[in-house]
């Protein structure tokens, strides 16, 4: 931890700063300026998936697992805030902590049998659980089953978290977003990180070197897991409904954040954030003209762009926007030096 | 309490239904044997051909039961197209690479067929045989159902025969066994991988057809039987065109039973648990087969 720390003091004093520093203050200052509900919800969207990408890849990326099921953690997330909320009015802040410790725990749990599946079968295993999850959900009386659960009514205020306008969930994910990078930087250029991307590369070298895979792939799940919980409780404080369709669903949320996260390069720390940012928007705009333009009828005109682009990404470049940056030379051109953990995987 | 009449019945219904998801997983079997890839795809080539069997008989009358044959001869050439300009490319790239490439397909046809057809379900109605039922000692059968799986084991009769009686035959089990061997032995690699797909793909093209005949077919339909191929696979073994066939009824028996003993609506979950406790605990499935 320590040494990631002292690298991170290192890259601070270098021009990253200046682009941290630029990039958050202009996010910040953008609801002031900008008057416009729907760019800033469509932000909070990409920050919202962004945020789950980010940990899908730390698990996908960086340990090598290929998750088709974070749906199970995510909605898990979502309906511990919301529970908690509905049943003994516990507010949403405490809720999302809630939610990411209870994701945690049922990562942990389900990582002990599946960090023995590798490559296909981890990501046919997941892709299984998450159905499984689903439809428990679906038949879960108790929780609403199908119809899911709506949050209580409740004054608007910080408290609650609830808002109608987006500017305050807003600046509620930017700042989780943030400590979500923070934490993540430490971890990744820690010695989890190293060894996790040792797992990745080649687990038998790993174990011959003394690594423990089961551990830390176990490490990778829980705190991943974590997370994605944590996002899934941010989605039930600004939507204040959940159903088992929207939170366990397979292509809303499995798949598309993994699609972001191969989108936006899967080897790279921002990666995944990047290609929420690229990926949501041109999602909800398009929708939204498609929508207004030629009717509800031309909906998946869009998911058939995007399944071509995600083709274009396979063929041209697997490792996604941030891997091309990376490998134009682009990065180094800015920062002075290659960022960590970037153009791994070869 | 259940009956004993009512569990021969839910057999017979599930070895029935379970023909029909064995000619699927054998294509998914064909493919991931020969090529190591799993096709996410593999349902919406299935839609694919549902819709082909619907339109032909909207428009021109054709019997869904008549229309196999078309269903096989089209889904033949989308695959044959799709192992050449999609699947070839990402043959050597990393398991993340071809996974979202066949992902990326599954978007594309999926959506694509929202475009054209709209996400109502479309039915064929009207079929004359399609009411007909026998009543043999107390047990319901469904005409349909029975020609069903007359259709899927016949097809499965003539793919076994091809593939342990003819020469391209022999030499795609021999690509699917040591890719390098058989390289070296002089059977060209990409005409098999060629083959294989497109014969993976057809063979759920003809499920698609035979699934229009009882079933309805809207953009989504394919995702289920994808789901539930996968499953089948790995339950009979990896890359086993048997295992497959097995499998197949074996999880068409365990889904009606759960539907009768346990609850309808927790048959998929059951299966699908069933699923991830094989591959957790034999990964090799049932009939061993290579592993990875």
């Amino acid at each position: 931890m320590s040494e990631a720390l002292r690298k991170l003091k290192m890259e601070l004093k270098g021009p990253l700063s200046l682009i941290l520093l630029a990039v958050t203050g202009i996010l910040i200052t953008l609801p002031l300026l900008v008057r416009n509900p729907f760019l800033i919800n469509t932000l909070m969207l990409s920050f919202l998936f962004g945020f789950a990408a980010l940990a899908w890849n730390l698990m996908a990326g960086y340990t090598g697992l290929l998750s088709f099921g974070h749906a199970v953690f995510f909605g898990i997330g979502a309906y511990t805030t919301m529970i908690l909320l509905l049943w003994w009015r516990i507010t949403p802040w405490i809720g999302m902590l809630a939610a990411g410790v209870t994701a945690g725990l049922v990562g942990f749990v389900i990582g002990i049998p599946f960090t023995r599946l590798r490559s296909h079968w981890f990501a046919l295993g997941t892709l299984a659980l998450g159905e499984v999850v689903q439809i428990i959900f679906i038949n879960w009386r108790a929780v609403g089953g199908a119809r899911g659960l709506e949050t209580p009514i409740m004054p608007q205020c910080l408290y609650w978290l609830n808002f109608v306008d987006p500017t305050v969930h807003y600046y509620v994910i930017m700042g989780l977003l943030g400590v979500e990078l923070f934490i993540l930087y430490l971890i990744v250029n820690g010695r989890i990180g190293y060894y996790l991307q040792a797992i990745r590369e080649d687990e038998t070298a790993a174990m011959a070197l003394g690594i423990n895979p089961f551990k830390y792939k176990l490490i990778s799940i829980t705190i991943s897991a974590f997370l994605t919980g944590i996002a899934g409780g941010f989605y039930t404080a600004r939507f204040g409904y959940v159903d088992p369709f929207s939170v366990f669903g397979m292509m809303y949320i499995s798949i598309n954040i993994s699609i972001i996260g191969i989108l936006g390069g899967i080897y790279s720390l921002i990666g995944p954030l990047i290609g929420a940012l690229v990926f949501v928007p041109a999602a909800e705009y398009t929708r939204a003209y498609i929508g207004s333009h030629f009717g509800a009828r031309f909906y998946g005109i869009h998911l058939v762009a995007f399944g071509i682009i995600l083709l274009a990404v396979c063929f041209i470049v697997p490792d996604g926007i941030m891997g091309w940056v990376e490998r134009r030379g682009y990065i180094r051109a800015i920062l002075g030096h290659g960022e960590e953990g970037v153009g791994g995987g070869e | 309490m259940v009956s004993a009449m009512a569990i021969a019945q839910a057999v017979i219904s599930g070895l029935l239904i379970g023909s029909l998801y064995s000619l699927i997983s054998m294509g998914l079997a064909l493919i991931w044997g020969v090529m190591d890839i799993v096709n996410f795809a593999h349902g919406d080539f299935m839609m694919v051909a549902g819709y082909l069997t619907c339109i032909l008989f909207d428009y021109a009358g054709v019997d869904p039961l008549l229309s196999v044959p078309v269903a096989f001869a089209v889904t033949f050439v989308l695959g044959i197209l799709t192992q050449r300009f999609v699947i070839d490319r990402v043959l050597e790239a990393p398991p993340v690479s071809q996974i979202f490439a066949t992902f990326a397909l599954l978007m594309i046809i999926r959506n694509t067929a929202l475009l054209i057809w709209g996400p109502k379900p479309t039915t064929i109605t009207g079929l004359w045989y399609a009411e007909l039922v026998f009543r043999p000692y107390g047990l319901t059968l469904s005409l349909i159902h029975i020609l069903i799986a007359v259709i899927c084991m016949v097809t499965t009769a003539i793919l076994y025969i091809f593939i342990t009686r003819t020469y391209t035959g022999i030499a795609l089990r021999a690509t699917s066994q040591n890719r390098l061997a058989a390289r070296l032995l002089g059977i060209d690699i990409r005409k098999m991988y060629l083959l294989a797909f497109g014969i993976g793909v057809g063979l759920t093209g003809i499920g698609g057809a035979l699934l229009a005949s009882f079933y309805y077919i809207f953009p989504e339909v394919g995702a289920r039987f994808c789901m539930l191929s996968f499953m089948i696979v790995v339950l009979g073994g990896f890359g086993s065109l048997f295992g497959a066939l097995v499998g197949g009824l074996a999880i068409g028996v365990l889904e009606e039973l759960s539907a009768l003993l346990v609850n309808p609506a927790l048959k998929d979950a059951i299966a699908f648990g069933i699923f991830i406790l094989i591959l957790l605990f034999k990964p090799t499935g049932l009939f061993g087969g290579r592993e990875t």
